[in-house]
């Protein structure tokens, strides 16, 4: 239930971000707030990608599986620019490691 | 006639074309709202890896097929909802993830606000459905055509928009019930879709020194915060404290 709720929390605060500008009168946002708003993509990804690639494990930092798979992964974005890619051969490296490493 | 044409101009705006009849201009319009539509099909080659892999990152994070198709029928919006998914796996509470969602999806403002004073001439209803379909791509594909105020430019829009919406929830949909019979998605680091479905997301964006900074100081203070902080909290500090450090870096230069 609280799932369901959450999907809904969810539906109605993206709406209102695309909604609200075009339905209210809006004046322009002050410019370091728009800067702000214009690395806020970048920076969550990075808070995303960062913990369950450097902390598989959730304790410290460690130079694991995960992290050569992502350091792949990398590569592949920057030089293909293709999600599907990026998520095969990163899943790729990292079965690979693991049948090598054999953990 | 003339009185209909001016009636039709009206209530259809200034990109309906001067001089055409009400019939013409509905006929312009769902022409418009048909290229739209077929333009962005190609797109669909973007969204439908990107959809499956949603899908199959929503079942291991433990959501029911139900919820996982819900979530893209609802929100709409693939970024916010791989994030959601992170947090859903974490064991996020309602509020941080819908906070969550709101900090990702804050990025659509701009594109709104570049948006609103082109169709201020549609009615608030037509705004709200042109609000739920905006995209990236269906802004990206469209946003020329609106500020030439091209004749059908918001049927244009709209088309483009729903194109993407239906293809998302359609290989949503597909992921979902192909991605059903995965055993163990942690034994074959499925754990890592998310992650890497981001990686592609990120890497384009990396384009100045701020940008840099911003992904260096969110990733840093992730790492930390994830040690102190409950849950998504972490997630949020971070992307707070690297856009601020962007934003720093920018004004700076």
């Amino acid at each position: 239930m609280s799932t369901w709720l959450t999907i809904l929390a969810m539906g109605a605060v993206t709406f209102a971000t695309r909604a609200l500008p075009l339905l209210a009168p809006w004046r322009q946002p002050p410019p370091f707030l728009e800067r702000v708003l214009r690395y806020m993509p970048p920076a969550i990804f990075a808070a995303l990608i960062a913990p369950p690639i450097l902390m598989p494990s959730g304790g410290w930092v460690e130079a694991g599986l995960t992290l050569w798979a992502g350091l792949v992964g990398a590569v592949v974005a920057w030089r293909t620019r293709s999600m599907a890619l990026t998520v095969v051969v990163g899943l790729g490296t990292y079965g690979l490691l693991r049948a090598l490493v054999g953990s | 006639m003339a009185t209909n044409a001016k009636l039709a101009t009206a209530a259809i705006g200034p990109s309906a074309g001067a001089g055409a009849g009400p019939r013409a201009a509905q006929l312009l319009e769902w022409a418009a709202f048909r290229d739209g539509f077929l333009a962005t099909v190609p797109l669909w080659l973007y969204i439908a890896p990107f959809g499956l892999a949603f899908a199959l990152a929503g079942r291991a994070a433990g959501l029911t097929a139900a919820e996982t198709i819900a979530m893209s029928v609802l929100v709409n919006a693939g970024a916010s909802q791989f994030a959601a998914i992170a947090l859903f796996a974490g064991g996020g509470d309602a509020l941080s993830i819908a906070l969550a969602t709101l900090v990702v999806n804050l990025r659509h403002i701009p594109f709104a606000v570049s948006l609103a004073p082109l169709l201020t001439h549609l009615s608030w209803v037509r705004r709200a459905v042109l609000a739920f379909s905006l995209s990236d791509p269906s802004y990206a594909l469209s946003v020329q055509k609106l500020q030439e105020r091209a004749p059908g430019g918001a049927a244009f829009f709209l088309g483009s928009g729903i194109s993407l919406y239906v293809s998302w929830v359609l290989c949503t949909t597909a992921g979902v019930l192909f991605g059903g019979g995965i055993p163990d998605p942690r034994s074959l680091g499925l754990h890592l879709v998310f992650p890497l479905s981001l990686m592609a997301l990120l890497v384009p964006l990396l384009q100045s020194r701020a940008a840099w900074v911003a992904v260096l100081v969110a990733g840093g203070l992730a790492l930390g915060a994830s040690l102190v902080l409950p849950g998504s909290w972490s997630v949020l500090a971070a992307a707070a404290g690297g856009s601020v450090a962007g934003a720093l870096v920018e004004a700076r230069r």
